[in-house]
Order: structure tokens, then C-alpha cells, then sequence
């Protein structure tokens, strides 16, 4: 009857009706969001910094493909990837490597994919990411290409 | 006769009773593992209460000034370049994690937002302003205005591709 009212006057609901279905939507996906965030406590418990570290081999071109994957795979703070990501350039990892793992760790996310999946759909989900890949590789290689450039 | 709005229902349940499942699991194996994963994520949820209250906030905000013919016209097929340059400024000003924003572009979108936008806000994400003096002090200036070039260029091609692709 209300919302009739609304529409057929045009009238605004009161901000606070509106606010509450934020909330309410909200809500309904709490289970969602506390599903991915008690994924990401897994993940930082169970995978290490150094473990994921420890992936890479010292071969740019596949180092580029390790850091997209291990970024992917990681969760967390970012800050966390630039630390990292400084360790894994004084160890002699290449730039290119360093580049895709701290650009993947925040575009990239293997862990919220299933909640990705649920709110966008999965063709949405599927080109999203798989533009994201490709994309992490080529920012990596442009941006390392382009210092040595101008170096 | 159209319906009146969507029933209330709880999303994502099967995912939570997976990792329920996988908490549990882990308790009967390492308890001390399952309980420092536990504490992980409390700390985890506590960061990004503040964050979730200010993107409802934002979306009742949002909801409450702008009819869905507006966000269309900002954010939908009809908003240009303009409509590219409000996705990537709100991506690089956004905070907290990428699923902290699910709720809010899913709202946007259903009132018209177009697709290759939400890409283009996820991957002007990797551009943290308050982190930014950090990056400096590990990769150097050029490193990080290199590439932070790249990600703005790179996040206005794929919201382009996306659109293509999602044409075919």
C-alpha cells in the first residue's frame, strides 16, 4: 500500500526505510561474507608467506606466471604483498615477477571467487577474472619494460 | 503482475556450511591451527566492520538521492566517458577488501550500472592511495607511477573487453 503511494505520488521513503533495506541486504549476505573471511583466516594460517615465497625459481618467464597465481592465491592486507614483494627482490626475483604477484594479490582472489560467482554471476566471474590474468601479466611485463626503457 | 520486491533470503549459505565443515575438520586434526585461523578472521571482520557500516550508509545514501533512471544515466549505457572516469575515481578511492563492495555494485548494477564499469572499478582497485608512499619506499617513484599508469589503462581495456565479450 505504501510503497503504491510512493510511486504513484512520487514521493521519497523516509531515509531511514531505506537505509534499513541497505542493512537488510546487507545482512542476507552475511553468510556469504563470513564464509570468504573464515576462507581468508584458513588461508593465512595454513599458507605462509614464505611458503608461497619459496615458489618462485628464479626464471622470469615463469616467475611472471608464479607471482599472478601466488597474488591469486594469497589473501590479506596488500601491505603484506609490498613486504613481501620487497623480500622477493633482494633474493634476485625478477621485477616482472614481483610486479604480477603485488598487482594479483588485489585483483585477482582465488578465495571470494565462490561469493563473486553468487553476486555477479558466472559469466561475469569466468571474463572478469580471466581479463584480470592476462592483464596482471601484461601490466607486469609493460610496467619492468618500460623502466628499463627509461633507465 | 509484477512482484513487489524479493522475499528475504540468506546468500551464500552453502559456502559458510563448507567452511564450517572445514573449521570443524581442522579442529579434530590441529586445534591450536583451527583457533589461530579463527582468531585470523575475527580480526579480519573487525577491520572491515567500519568499512561495511560506510558502504551501507553509501548505498542507502545512494538509494535514497538517486532513482534508478539516474544511475543509469551515470553509471548505464548512456554515461559516457563520464561514466568510465566516476569508476575508475571510485576505485582508487575505495577502501577495504573487494568483496566488501559486492553488495553495493550488485545494488548499483541492478539499477543499470553497466558491467564493464564494475571491472573497471575492481581493477582501478590496485591502486591504494593511503599505500601508495609505502610502494615509493620499496619499488622507487618511477616503479610506482609506472605502474600505476599501466593499472588505469589497464582497467579502462578490460571493462572495454568485458563488454565485448559479454556481447558475443
Amino acid at each position: 500500500m505504501q510503497n503504491k503511494q510512493h510511486k504513484g505520488s512520487g514521493q521519497r521513503p523516509p531515509f531511514w526505510r531505506v537505509l534499513q533495506k541497505s542493512a537488510l541486504s546487507f545482512f542476507a549476505m552475511a553468510p556469504l561474507l563470513l564464509g570468504v573471511i573464515g576462507l581468508v583466516g584458513l588461508f593465512q594460517v595454513l599458507v605462509t608467506p614464505k611458503m608461497l615465497a619459496s615458489l618462485f625459481q628464479g626464471n622470469p618467464l615463469t616467475d611472471t606466471l608464479i607471482g599472478t597465481l601466488t597474488g591469486a592465491a594469497a589473501a590479506g592486507n596488500p601491505v603484506v604483498s609490498y613486504l613481501l614483494g620487497g623480500e622477493l627482490l633482494a633474493q634476485g626475483i625478477s621485477l616482472y615477477a614481483v610486479s604480477a604477484f603485488i598487482l594479483s594479490w588485489v585483483t585477482l582472489g582465488f578465495i571470494q571467487l565462490p561469493a563473486e560467482i553468487e553476486v555477479f554471476g558466472g559469466r561475469f566471474t569466468l571474463y572478469r577474472n580471466i581479463l584480470a590474468f592476462v592483464f596482471t601479466m601484461l601490466i607486469a611485463v609493460l610496467t619492468t619494460l618500460t623502466l628499463q626503457v627509461l633507465s | 503482475m509484477k512482484k513487489q520486491g524479493k522475499p528475504f533470503a540468506f546468500r551464500g549459505k552453502y559456502l559458510f556450511l563448507t567452511v564450517l565443515i572445514l573449521y570443524g575438520v581442522l579442529f579434530l586434526v590441529n586445534s591450536e591451527t583451527t583457533l589461530s585461523a579463527l582468531q585470523k578472521s575475527s580480526t579480519v571482520l573487525l577491520k572491515i566492520l567500519p568499512i561495511i557500516a560506510l558502504v551501507i550508509l553509501f548505498t542507502g545514501l545512494l538509494n535514497y538521492f538517486l532513482q534508478p533512471k539516474q544511475v543509469a544515466n551515470h553509471l548505464g549505457r548512456e554515461s559516457g566517458a563520464m561514466g568510465w572516469l566516476w569508476a575508475l575515481a571510485s576505485g582508487v578511492i575505495s577502501h577495504g577488501p573487494m568483496y566488501a563492495w559486492y553488495p553495493l555494485l550488485e545494488d548499483l548494477r541492478s539499477h543499470g550500472m553497466r558491467d564493464g564499469l564494475i571491472v573497471v572499478f575492481f581493477t582501478a582497485r590496485a591502486i591504494k592511495i593511503p599505500l601508495l608512499p609505502m610502494m615509493i619506499d620499496y619499488f622507487g617513484w618511477g616503479f610506482t607511477l609506472v605502474l600505476s599508469c599501466y593499472i588505469l589503462i589497464g582497467a579502462l581495456v578490460q571493462g572495454w573487453l568485458l563488454e565485448l565479450l559479454e556481447r558475443k
